[in-house]
């Protein structure tokens, strides 16, 4: 594999986890710990990634103006966490990369389950 | 900074939050303490790769990483300030010597000259085809208008030559150094006067006498008063109307001194015979501005055509004449200056290789007790390239100290080396550090970083972390490639020391030889100087009188042992070369032999001490009124006597009373060979006329003394004042100031060159010393076990010391097989001494050798003393 290549793939990978951020708080207002637990558990989990490496996208996703941030205190805990809110911005782009991970997820089955399509 | 500082808190303060929640949800489900922790970290996963990644995700971090690893650097540098201020005092006399020699190469060679469209500027002359190879010879006026008119490629063409003005100034008559030129001459270069007026077509005539002065002149002798336009001034004897100002730094050609005044031509087209309209007075440099789009080949073809045509018309003056030699302005004023310059910027780029290879050495022998460090970063995860960009950074940081120190360095030295330049190098007086002296130090200071960088940085980057951190402190890292590294920089610093140290042995021997050089005379305590006595054709016995009224009175003057004049003096600049017949063997017109001509005042000869070989010299009987006589030299008598007695026969030279009467001469004398030109020119024939029969110019005094001559030209000028207090005295001088001239050359070349061998030498040793002693601290567990196992110290000290010798042995071998090659280049430079000198080679090799053996000694010294016991307990 090139170089070239391994990139490419990183940066699917890393679309996705982005997506998968940006889905995450559509529900609203969450700090990284929050995020990272709510994708490991939901997908039962099969992502099984450490929290750690939510950071760089997340910080990300904030220089691109997709999310905004604000320390706030915690309604269960004593103290402060960084949330992560989704702006406008972050809500269209959502919208934007469903759609094409839907087209791609079709496209895939497609190739790998043909006789689906004919039923 | 701040910014970055302020987010990297945020970011701490986010994951230390979100860390310790995890862990608090880790101890909700049971976990100790302890256990929670880790647990809270593994869930997290590597804590300065989220740093990393997500300061990569803020953007700008090649900035912020370059800045982060420049303070790295620095405090790396000031943690071992004896490492680095060693490394930039290195640095620095490497890039103090480049800087100031390529200033100078800068000023004289790079910067274009200061007229509009300079590339199109051509220095023009005719090529005398009775010489061989290239021989240009000046134009006379007739043959200069017809060139000017019937050119089809040459936007203009003007003349110049230089002439001298006696002005009286401030109520002194003084000698300026003036130029006459063509009206067009300001044109062809482009630039208008600042004040007033450009001269005038009509200003080549007769009586429309004009001036131009300089702005320094108009400064100085005329407090810048604007009013002197339009004004008469005037310059010998004769009154000038001052047509404007050439505005401030105009200069050409660029002579030393430069002229104060240019005079239109209208006087040379005045009188009897004026020199307009001599043919055969071929005394005029030209420059020209080519067409757009002309080459320098068309021009010359095109030129040739009208000098071919000019040949057949007037083969008399013009036979030899019969073709045209164009070169663009700037490369035919640098000419002679360009090897010179060439051969000191490859000597200096040498130096600086040199202290490229000293400053590696350093670095890698400092490198390789870092070895732990470099293994440590690895191990947590740094990239090699973070480390070779980290170890880059720190030589570039230390390159750029020592080119910035460097060029305060280099501000004393263009100093320095203009006081011993001679001064026949146009343009270097310019020499300052500009712009592009700033962005070439700023490039060199860059690649000699990168040189002396890269080496160790790709070296000590191949660090095997494991190994290097268990051998911690042992600084054992790196291995034998390093030492390879180690000892080839080595070799090659001696290689490079043995060119430079051949080089500056060879010109020095050749100096020697040049200083050894009998010039034919005795220089010693002679006294020479000029007076601008008018010169005025119908007056040429009162011009004698005077002459020989002071010479009687000189002297007379106590101290004085003898006193005659003559021209020209032997290594001042004036010769002049005049056609000649020999009776009894006829040849056409144009086809007649011309050799050097000189004129004495009778005693010239034994003031001079040219030894008289046979007949007589010049006495008071060949004065102006006695027969026509002629001596020549032996080089003349070799060249058209060969199997004859020369005394008694009969010349005829192309010069006499009036510059129309040949009268035939008779050879009464022969007399030694001079020096007439430099030191290192050939004995060239030449022949002497009385001075009273061949009144061209004033002649030079030469005043032989008993005491110390610099005391007797006060002596001298009252002498010359009491006979006329309105005649100026100029060019005082001594005769071996002439010859120290004459050989300023070659003296500083090889004192350059001597410089340039001194630093290698010392940095050559530095190199052995460091090696060495560097390879003594590494093994020292060997050396104290070897000497456990009963080795003498002897053996230790002689182990050390052959391993220095092998190594400079191997780059004496490279340095003098390269200098084989390199030396060649500067065969021009050297005179009687052949570029592959045997005694140069060898005694230069020995010394290397000494030094290298000298340099060896003291850590070899060291290592004898060791004590066994003590390095093995401490090992």
């Amino acid at each position: 594999m090139t170089r070239k290549q391994a990139r490419q793939r990183v940066n699917v990978l890393q679309g996705t986890l982005d997506m998968l951020i940006l889905r995450t708080l559509l529900y609203g207002p969450a700090h990284g710990h929050q995020i990272g637990k709510h994708i490991q558990r939901t997908t039962n989990d099969f992502l099984q990634m450490q929290h750690g490496s939510l950071y760089p996208a997340l910080h990300r996703l904030e220089r691109r103006g997709w999310v905004s941030t604000k320390w706030e205190a915690a309604p269960d805990r004593n103290r402060e966490f960084k949330y992560y809110r989704l702006t406008e911005k972050g809500r269209k782009q959502l919208v934007v990369e469903e759609s094409q991970w839907k087209q791609m997820a079709e496209a895939v089955a497609r190739v790998m389950w043909p006789a689906v399509e004919e039923g | 900074m701040r910014w970055w500082g302020k987010r990297d808190a945020e970011l701490e303060r986010e994951l230390r939050s979100d860390l310790e929640l995890e862990e608090e949800e880790q101890r909700e489900h049971g976990l100790s303490a302890e256990e929670a922790r880790h647990a809270a970290r593994r869930a997290f996963g590597n804590e300065a790769l989220i740093r990393e990644q997500t300061r990569e995700a803020w953007g700008w971090t090649k900035l912020e990483r370059l800045l982060q690893d420049l303070r790295h650097a620095q405090r790396r540098l000031l943690r071992s300030p004896g490492f680095t201020i060693a490394c930039v005092l290195i640095l620095v006399i490497g890039m103090g010597a480049t800087t100031a020699i390529f200033s100078l190469v800068n000023a004289v060679l790079l910067r274009p000259l200061p007229f509009p469209n300079s590339d199109r500027l051509v220095w023009v002359s005719q090529q005398d085809h009775s010489l061989p190879g290239v021989a240009q010879e000046s134009l006379s006026y007739p043959d200069y208008f017809d060139w000017r008119a019937e050119n089809h490629t040459l936007d203009g063409i003007a003349s110049y030559v230089g002439a001298t003005g006696t002005l009286d100034l401030k109520g002194e008559s003084q000698r300026m150094e003036i130029q006459t030129v063509s009206s067009n001459f300001f044109r062809v270069l482009g630039v208008a006067p600042m004040l007033g007026r450009d001269f005038s077509w009509e200003e080549e005539k007769p009586g429309n006498r004009a001036v131009m002065l300089s702005y320094s002149f108009w400064q100085s002798e005329f407090g810048a008063e604007p009013g002197i336009v339009g004004r008469p001034i005037t310059m010998n004897g004769h009154s000038y109307t001052v047509a404007g100002v050439m505005p401030k730094g105009f200069e050409f050609p660029v002579e030393n001194p430069a002229p104060v005044l240019w005079k239109s031509i209208a006087d040379e087209a005045e009188g009897k015979s004026p020199t307009t309209q001599q043919r055969g007075f071929d005394t005029l440099g030209m420059i020209a501005r080519l067409r757009p789009g002309v080459t320098v080949a068309q021009a010359k073809a095109d030129l040739s055509v009208i000098a071919g045509n000019l040949a057949r018309q007037y083969p008399e003056d013009n036979k030899q004449y019969s073709s045209a030699l164009v070169e663009p302005e700037l490369a035919h004023m640098m000419g002679d200056t360009r090897p010179t310059l060439r051969v000191l910027f490859g000597a200096v780029s040498l130096v600086l290789l040199l202290v490229c290879a000293n400053v590696a050495g350093l670095l890698l022998a400092r490198g390789s007790r870092r070895g732990a460090e470099f293994a440590l970063r690895t191990a947590i995860g740094a990239s090699r390239a973070a480390i070779i960009r980290q170890l880059l950074i720190e030589s570039l940081l230390l390159s750029l100290c020592g080119g910035g120190a460097g060029i305060a360095l280099a501000f004393g030295l263009i100093q320095v080396l203009l006081k011993l330049m001679p001064v026949e190098i146009p343009r270097m007086e310019n020499a300052s550090i500009d712009g592009g002296v700033l962005v070439f130090v700023l490039v060199v200071s860059v690649v000699t970083g990168l040189l002396f960088g890269a080496f160790p940085a790709l070296r000590l980057s191949r660090t095997e972390p494991a190994r290097a951190l268990c051998e911690g402190g042992r600084s054992l890292a790196g291995g034998r490639a390093q030492h390879r590294l180690h000892n080839s920089l080595v070799v090659a610093e001696t290689a490079i020391g043995m060119v430079l140290l051949i080089g500056a042995g060879l010109l020095m021997r050749s100096f020697l030889r040049i200083l050894d050089v009998n010039p034919g005379f005795d220089p010693k305590h002679v006294l020479t100087s000029r007076v601008a006595v008018p010169f005025d054709e119908t007056k040429h016995n009162q011009h004698y009188l005077f002459y020989q009224q002071l010479v009687e009175r000189i002297s007379a003057l106590p101290g004085v042992q003898s006193a005659s004049a003559g021209w020209p003096l032997p290594m001042s600049s004036s010769s002049a070369t005049v056609s000649f017949n020999i009776q009894g063997r006829p040849v056409a017109k144009g086809d007649e032999p011309s050799e050097s001509l000189g004129l004495a005042m009778p005693r010239y000869f034994e003031t001079m001490r040219i030894p008289l070989i046979a007949g007589r010299t010049f006495g008071e009987q060949d004065g102006l009124t006695g027969p026509p006589t002629i001596i020549v030299n032996q080089a003349f008598v070799g060249k058209y006597f060969p199997h004859e007695n020369p005394i008694g026969q009969h010349i005829q030279v192309r010069v006499g009373d009036d510059l129309f009467e040949y009268p035939v001469r008779e050879i009464v004398g022969v007399v030694g060979n001079i020096k007439r030109k430099g030191l290192t020119a050939d004995f060239d024939p030449q022949y002497y006329l009385p001075y009273a029969q061949g009144l061209i110019t004033n002649p030079y005094l030469v005043v032989r003394t008993n005491r110390d001559p610099a005391v007797m030209q006060a002596a001298i000028g009252v002498a010359v004042h009491q006979l006329d207090k309105n005649v100026p005295v100029y060019q005082a001088s001594t005769l071996e100031q002439y010859l120290y001239k004459s050989a300023a050359q070659p003296r500083f070349q090889a004192f350059l060159l001597s410089c340039f061998a001194v630093i290698a030498l010392a940095l050559a040793a530095i190199g052995f010393y460091g090696l060495l002693s560097y390879m003594v601290v590494q093994r020292t567990l060997e050396i104290g076990l070897r000497m456990a196992l009963g080795a003498q110290r002897g053996d230790v000290l002689r182990m050390i010391v052959l391993r220095g010798l092998t190594l400079a042995l191997v780059g004496v071998g490279l340095g003098v097989a390269a200098s084989v090659m390199l030396t060649r280049l500067i065969s021009g430079m050297l005179f009687e001494v052949g570029s592959t000198d045997p005694v140069t080679f060898a005694a230069t090799a020995a010394l290397l050798l000494l030094v290298s053996v000298a340099a060896s000694s003291a850590p070899a010294f060291r290592a004898s003393r060791l004590d066994p016991m003590k390095t093995l307990r401490v090992q």
